[in-house]
């Protein structure tokens, strides 16, 4: 029967619906596969997806989160029995298995090591790269936080350089609502 | 606890991509070749441990029901076990944990990767996606979003080191990369075997401060497999069984920040001393003969020698400058290429590097054999920050 004869127009059209490739992408990729040249045992490939959405529970560190977007603050959590102060901070001491303590934290730090990064895939968090991540030990903290430091230069980063924190104007609740940025002269 | 032996060794080349075979079939092509080794069938197998390290690369969550299917295993025994990096090292590890307990007699290894077919539509390319994919595995909550890459982990360390100690310099890592090409000339199932000069590393496109393009592994895809057995059988098997004498594992704090320091890989000290102790070893740059070491970074190559107690603290570099590392060196380290070299088929890497290690201590090593080569060593590495570390030694015995 003439009808279930297979349509690679039909194939092109349904493939970048589904799975939201434009139409000429897969005209080109594919193009191979539909000239009627490939051996009938070659590679067959086939585009495909993996997509899941979240409603992300951040449990009992949410206060962190709700704090940085509608209060500017960074939050730490302190142990009662050994005093460890951890930011990013955690409900609970992973040494001494007790409740911790919110404590606001200082808005300045230092940068205890850092990297600069020339490549970064498209992800949804993309910065216009070069871009600087650091490790920076807030002042107070036993902990170090990995952040952005964003400075013009990206080249100036170096570990004992000082920061203070600043904030984006669009804040999510994502731990990207906040930055460093060099402590310097303004 | 009883002794363990490699009876047989296989694997697929590591290429950037296997378009012509799935990842089930690259496992049962490295599994026909490791029993093909050892000279024994399917049947003689009583339990299996797969590593595989990334569902996402796979496009199939719980890859290893589909292998032990493919591979006729059914129905023994089988775990599978994903350390990131570290994954085939971590799978041998448990494997000799069967059969050291007394549980099995003989016990298949398998690891294998396929990364490359996920593929970017937009920029035409696999590694965006791959990238991508391997972001997963940070911390998502804290670090994750923060733009962190594989080698941005890696590179965090490297500068701190640089900061104390002053070294690993651009140069001596570019020397690693220069050395590990080359090695992998002579290795047949080598990715990127090449002849580079260290300014072809130093002019190369900077990726990740302080990495360029030629400090970098490449994504491979390629499979990996052993037959480990008890003695009794292992000498019924073959006459020169290679022994796994030292066997040592940690997993560090894996958020970087809970670390007291990160210029060191404290799983690394960690994993070598406690296979040191194990195997009776005092000073490894003198009774070790050869070393595979997980060079998914050049920096990291010279961090480790650092980590496995070939030096002191900070003295890594002087290893590669002098020559000790090479070839014809006191201990030459990833005469398989390496993970630069050889390729990094990440759930597959750790048991390509055994492998490397059987081949060299059986005297099979072809062309890159390093003459009366008696005990070897692993490092296989994995997770944010080098996390997880395992650290095998193998002899031969005769």
């Amino acid at each position: 029967m003439k009808d279930d004869k297979f349509d690679k127009e039909k194939w092109f059209e349904s493939n970048s619906a589904r799975y939201g490739i434009p139409i000429e992408s897969l005209r080109k990729i594919f193009k191979n596969e539909f000239e009627g040249k490939t051996e009938i045992d070659a590679p067959l490939e086939i585009p495909d997806i993996i997509k899941v959405y979240y409603k992300y529970s951040y449990g009992q560190q949410s206060r962190f989160f709700r704090e940085l977007r509608d209060n500017k603050k960074i939050m730490g959590a302190k142990c009662p029995k050994c005093g460890i102060v951890y930011c990013p901070p955690r409900a609970n001491c992973s040494r001494c298995y007790v409740s911790t303590e919110w404590i606001e934290m200082s808005g300045q730090g230092t940068i205890v090591t850092y990297t600069i990064t020339y490549y970064s895939p498209p992800t949804g968090f993309d910065r216009k790269v070069p871009f600087v991540i650091a490790y920076v030990k807030l002042d107070g903290s036993d902990f170090i936080i990995l952040a952005a430091v964003e400075m013009e230069d990206v080249t100036l980063a170096r570990p004992g350089m000082r920061v203070k924190v600043a904030f984006r104007k669009e804040r999510e609740g994502r731990i990207t609502d906040f930055f460093f940025k060099p402590m310097g002269p303004e | 606890m009883r002794k363990v032996a490699i009876v047989g060794a296989g694997t697929t080349s590591f290429k950037s991509r296997w378009i012509e075979k799935t990842y089930f079939e690259l496992a049962f092509d490295a599994v026909k070749d490791a029993l093909t080794h050892a000279k024994l069938s399917r049947e003689d197998i009583q339990c299996c441990v797969y590593g595989v390290y990334n569902d996402i690369f796979q496009r199939q969550i719980q890859p290893d029901l589909y292998i032990h299917d493919y591979i006729g295993m059914a129905p023994r025994p089988a775990v599978r076990v994903a350390t990131g990096g570290a994954t085939g090292g971590s799978a041998v590890r448990i494997a000799f944990s069967e059969i050291a307990s007394g549980m099995y007699d003989i016990a298949l290894v398998l690891g294998v990767e396929k990364c490359s077919d996920c593929y970017n539509y937009e920029l035409q390319s696999s590694t965006p996606e791959i990238l991508k994919t391997i972001r997963y595995t940070a911390d998502a909550t804290y670090e994750g979003p923060t733009g962190r890459t594989a080698a941005g982990t890696f590179a965090l360390s490297v500068i701190a080191h640089r900061e104390k100690y002053g070294t690993p310099t651009e140069l001596q890592m570019a020397k690693v990369s220069v050395k590990n090409h080359r090695n992998a000339l002579k290795n047949p199932i080598a990715q990127s075997p090449k002849e580079i000069t260290v300014e072809d590393v130093l002019s190369s496109r900077m990726v990740c401060y302080p990495f360029k393009f030629y400090d970098n592994c490449l994504y491979s895809e390629g499979a990996s497999a052993l037959i480990l057995a008890s003695e009794e059988k292992a000498k019924e098997i073959t006459d020169k069984p290679v022994w796994i004498t030292g066997v040592g594992a940690s997993l560090d704090w894996s958020i970087p920040g809970n670390r007291p320091n990160i210029i060191e890989f404290t799983s690394s000290r960690i994993a070598a001393k406690k296979a040191y102790e194990m195997a009776g070893i005092s000073n490894p740059l003198k009774e070790i003969d050869l070393a595979e070491l997980h060079d998914a970074f050049t920096g990291l190559e010279i961090l480790a020698y650092e980590d496995c107690g070939f030096c002191n603290e900070g003295e890594g570099g002087r290893l590669i400058d002098e020559g000790t590392v090479d070839i014809g060196g006191a201990l030459p380290v990833n005469v398989s290429g390496g993970l630069i070299g050889c390729g990094h088929a990440i759930g597959a890497s750790g048991v390509m590097q055994t492998r490397e290690i059987v081949l060299q201590l059986k005297g099979e090593a072809g062309d890159r054999q390093i003459r009366n080569a008696r005990r070897g060593m692993i490092q296989s590495v994995g997770g944010t920050a080098c996390a997880w570390t395992v650290v095998l030694i193998l002899e031969r015995r005769d």
